[in-house]
């Protein structure tokens, strides 16, 4: 009844209970249970080598003494891992909250911004900036809003109290769009242009739920020789597809700008609705979200470019506008009143 | 512009409902504000340039484009006239032909009256109120091809003589609307032979109004100079619909077609008959005018091949004339197209019927990279990045602000504030100087909803009539140091957690700085530093904590420590643009040697000082020093500190002996002894 198969067996028994053993008294009933003295396991198999025929009994003994050495050593071996892993390190709750390292976030108008200068970067345009306290030629007059103009009404300036002369200019007005970059920059540089100039610009609005004096613009300008308004169109359509989801249908419609002939807006599907009409849209199907338009031969006479030779389009979108719409924001001033319990909402 | 869309129909042939047709039109330009299905109305938004369009015939123009429709002709006469008489006859003269190009008056015998119905129904769908038969009348024709019209008791009107002049000095007018009005020279007037009796092209006068017993008018239909009109409405601050229309510019070819119209609607209601030909003065009419339009330019510009037919068959209908030349044509542009002056401008005209939706989506070609971002804007880039990283939260605030919120932080110079000549309220008078007055009203406006902590930054433009613009970067912090936990770390946000959140900002752009105890009337004395160069000692900002009379003043808790810190960003980004040439040092091939030394010191002494001190008198091999442990209390002396210094000394070349480094310590604390009197605890 004993022999080297049954030993194994009695191993593999006692590695399978070893492996379940979770304490030192686990340890130590499976001890008792193979080593005592009096009914181990072991002990039981030793007495039967005694018994067993006299030629088997040497070979015998050793394997039996070998698998005694052998759990002897494996429990001890476990008790010490035991002792390693439990008993001396004290346990913690997982499930308490861990300590965060202080986070922040940049504000959702400059993730905003950041979105549409990146995807102009990688159309390979340049992002430029310029001044807010501005002169009246910039601002109006090379765009082709000489003073008396009736354009001007469609943005009320707010007018400095006094000049404030600096090294490039004296400004007079708060810039109301950030054009008046364009026409620095295309002042300074010679065709081909691509550029986009974000920023802050400041209309003498009074405050409601979607106008504040002060907002953020991302305006446009390419100019080179053949520039049409296909590109302009295409240009534009690719940009809003980026933006605001691939499956984004654009819409364009004739507008007046004094800046720009032709003139359009940019609609595009309702992303709420996906076109087929919602509050969002006012059930329309579409937002208008970019003014724009070809460059007005009498921009490129105050720059000194030859209109018959060059051509090219121009486009500017309020950032506010596209963030109350992209985040269902129903009050711009959330934007400016600095109330964490906004600004946490958004992503990292 | 309210469109009756019955009455349009009258002058064209609109093939579709009205649903159709304000989508077709939203299309082509004119965007749709409202559709009142019940009163059949369109609400059309006209744009600056197309005053021809503030009418019902400029709308039937773009019907006629869009659907290739023709126009229906109006009934504008000529109507029969009674003979002239001398007992009624009036006198037309312009005195300054350039305010009033033309002037058209009519004199007729009227019965006043309520309109008819239909009249008065139709002025009420357009969103005007009806008066009486003549009043509406004028009103009937301005709505319907734009032309402005005012009628006089020509019974009042002095000498029954109208004079277009510019005002004299100290005249006044009572306007129609009730209101006295004291008249400025550039202001153009219509006189009878003493006084004014209207402003042009803005509003009537209440003396010569048409009333009840009226029985002569004298219907007036002319042209006003936009600038005038414009400047002089702006002055008295009154915008009417005629007004609004003079100024963007009406049709000098329609003040004779309007006094045409009006006689004849008014004989049609039986409201008057009119007296002796129409007193017509137009001194200078103005040459027809045409404009090349040239093929190969239209399809160049739109980005697409345009047929000729397209061209014949579009601008004909908005009332433009063709002839063809070899490379295109020669446009004749009608007296109503003010806006037209231009090739572009006919472009535009043929692409807005043709149709945007026919343009190709095509790129520009691009022949050479573009350089970027604007390194300006990738400085304020980095500073968010670093700010929002380490746990503060941007906002932006109005750059404009309340002078009193402004003072504090230009004390010492209020006249460099930059206050705005127009604001809308005296909240928004000055331009800000700094970040930091947005920055505290961001913080008080969260105390006040309950949170304590708070960690706000932003990034802008500060202003001041000296440097005009400059951008920085500034945060507020008040509250814990680190969020709340169950473990107990909790900790009030103190000076240094300011400083550091300073230092690591400048170290992102490559600029070592060193603080200096400083004043600002809007910090506490004692706790304000300012932030300076390592490199070249220039101050770049300012740090420490708020002024609890500045805190208090935005209604602020005086027991609430906020820090603050501003920092000019342009020399942060000269310091950053210095990191694209870094080189990296080799790494030490050989152990350091770390000495703690700690020495008793006056608590007066700046710890700057005595590091000076240290840096010395050390060796080259001294890599590093800084403070890591500061007591005061038992053992240590009233008015003496106790702070511990960390040095590591290292060679690159060689491992460093004890007695080297020995020697050196020996010598760092007699320096330390001797500058500072300090004793080695």
């Amino acid at each position: 009844m004993t022999d080297p198969a049954s030993l194994e067996r009695v191993r593999a028994e006692f590695l399978d209970e070893l492996a379940r053993a979770a304490s030192d008294a686990d340890l130590r009933a499976l001890r008792d249970r193979y080593l005592g003295r009096k009914s181990g396991v072991v002990t039981s198999v030793m007495k039967a080598v005694a018994a067993a025929p006299a030629g088997d009994r040497p070979a015998l003994g050793r394997l039996a003494n070998e698998l005694k050495r052998d759990i002897d050593a494996r429990i001890a071996e476990r008790r010490e891992a035991l002792a390693a892993l439990g008993s001396a390190i004290p346990r913690v709750d997982v499930t308490l909250p861990g300590r965060q390292p202080l986070t922040g976030r940049c504000h959702p108008l400059t993730q905003m911004r950041e979105r549409i200068e990146e995807i102009f970067l990688r159309m390979g345009y340049e992002v430029v900036e310029g001044p807010e306290l501005e002169d009246d030629y910039h601002n109006f007059e090379a765009l082709n809003m000489p003073a008396d103009h009736p354009a001007r009404d469609m943005q009320d300036t707010l007018y400095l109290a006094a000049p404030v002369v600096s090294e490039s200019h004296t400004a007079t007005v708060l810039r109301t769009h950030t054009s008046g970059m364009q026409i620095r920059y295309m002042q300074a540089h010679q065709p081909p242009v691509r550029i986009v100039s974000p920023g802050r610009v400041y209309r003498r609005d009074n405050f409601d739920l979607t106008h504040t004096p002060m907002f953020s613009q991302v305006e446009g300008l390419v100019v080179g020789e053949g520039v049409t308004l296909g590109d302009l169109k295409g240009t534009l359509a690719s940009f809003a597809r980026d933006f605001f989801g691939p499956d984004t249908a654009v819409r364009f419609r004739p507008s007046f700008f004094p800046y720009t002939e032709p003139s359009a807006e940019l609609d595009v599907s309702c992303f709420q609705c996906g076109g087929r009409g919602c509050g969002v849209c006012k059930r329309t199907g579409w937002l208008e979200v970019l003014g724009s338009g070809m460059v007005h031969p009498a921009v490129f006479e105050a720059v000194g470019y030859d209109p018959e030779r060059y051509t090219g389009f121009a486009f500017g979108m309020g950032i506010e506008r596209v963030a109350l719409l992209k985040y269902g924001v129903d009050d711009i001033r959330q934007f400016y009143e600095g109330d964490l319990r906004f600004l946490e909402q958004f992503p990292a | 512009m309210k469109i009756v869309v019955p009455w349009l129909r009258e002058l064209v042939e609109v093939p579709v409902g009205t649903p159709e047709l304000a989508d077709t039109l939203g299309l082509r330009g004119f965007e749709v504000a409202e559709v009142d299905r019940a009163r059949d109305v369109i609400d059309f938004e006209i744009t600056a340039n197309r005053p021809d369009c503030q009418s019902v015939i400029g709308i039937a123009r773009e019907v006629s484009a869009a659907f290739d429709t023709p126009l229906r002709p109006i009934d504008a006469g000529p109507v029969a006239r009674a003979a002239a008489d001398p007992a009624t006859a009036a006198t037309v003269t312009i005195e300054d032909p350039v305010g009033c190009p033309r002037y058209v008056g009519q004199v007729v015998r009227v019965a006043i009256g309520p309109s008819p119905g239909w009249l008065a129904d139709r002025l009420l769908a357009a969103g005007v109120r009806p008066i009486n038969n003549v009043v509406d009348v004028t009103n009937y024709v301005l709505l319907e091809i734009g032309q402005p019209m005012h009628a006089f008791d020509l019974e009042r009107l002095a000498g029954r003589a109208v004079r277009v002049r510019r005002a004299r000095p100290g005249e006044t007018l009572t306007t129609l609307d009730g209101q006295a009005r004291t008249l400025a020279p550039d202001m153009l007037v219509i006189a009878d032979a003493e006084r004014p009796q209207a402003i042009a092209g803005v509003m009537g006068g209440a003396a010569s109004e048409v009333g009840d017993r009226t029985r002569l008018v004298l219907l007036e239909s002319a042209c006003f100079q936009a600038a005038s009109v414009r400047r002089t409405s702006r002055q008295l601050a009154l915008k009417t619909e005629a007004s609004i229309r003079f100024e963007r510019g009406v049709d000098p070819g329609a003040p004779l077609v309007g006094i045409e119209r009006a006689c004849t609607l008014l004989v049609r209601i039986g409201a008057g008959e009119p007296i002796g030909q129409a007193l017509d003065r137009h001194p200078a009419p103005p040459a027809p005018r045409a404009v090349r339009l040239r093929r190969a330019r239209l399809s160049g510009l739109l980005g697409f091949e345009i047929e000729a037919a397209d061209v014949e068959r579009i601008l004909p209908r908005l009332g433009f004339t063709l002839a063809r030349e070899a490379d295109g044509w020669t446009v004749g542009v009608p007296t109503f197209r003010g806006d037209v002056t231009r090739e572009v401008d006919l472009i535009e005209e043929v692409g807005r019927h043709v149709g945007y939706d026919r343009v190709p989506e095509t790129f520009p070609v691009l022949d050479r990279v573009q350089r970027g971002l604007d390194p300006r804007a990738g400085w304020d880039r980095l500073a968010r990045r670093v700010l929002a990283g380490a746990g503060a939260f941007e906002t932006m605030s109005f750059a404009f602000i309340e002078r009193a919120a402004a003072e504090p932080f230009v004390a010492d110079e209020p006249d460099t504030l930059v206050a705005i000549a127009n604001p809308l309220s005296e909240k928004f008078a000055v331009l800000r100087p700094s970040l930091l007055p947005g920055l505290v009203d961001a913080v008080g406006y969260n105390r006040r909803r309950e949170r304590r902590d708070a960690r706000l930054f932003e990034t802008g433009r500060c202003f001041s009539t000296r440097i005009a613009e400059r951008r920085r970067v500034a945060f507020a912090w008040t509250g814990a140091a680190a969020d709340e936990h169950w473990s107990g770390t909790a900790r009030a946000v103190d000076f240094f957690d300011a400083r550091g959140l300073v230092e690591t900002l400048c170290q992102a752009f490559g600029a070592a700085i060193d603080c200096v105890p400083a004043e600002r009337p809007y910090l506490v004395a004692g706790r304000t530093a300012e932030v300076r160069l390592a490199s070249s000692g220039t101050t770049i900002g300012v740090l420490g904590q708020l002024s609890p009379a500045v805190a208090a003043a935005r209604d602020l808790p005086a027991g609430d420590e906020v820090y603050v810190a501003e920092l000019d960003l342009e020399p942060l980004g000269r310091a950053a643009a210095a990191l694209a040439d870094l080189r990296v040092q080799p790494l030490p091939r050989h152990p350091s040697v770390v000495r703690d030394l700690s020495l008793e010191l006056d608590e007066r002494l700046p710890a700057a000082a005595v590091r000076g001190t240290i840096r010395q008198a050390a060796p080259e091999t001294l890599a590093s020093v800084r403070e890591f442990d500061r007591y005061q209390g038992t053992g240590v002396p009233e008015g003496r500190v106790s702070l511990s210094f960390r040095l590591t000394f290292r060679d690159p070349e060689r491992t460093l002996t004890d007695a080297e480094v020995q020697q050196a310590m020996d010598r760092i604390v007699a320096a330390v002894t001797a500058a500072h009197g300090a004793t080695r605890r």
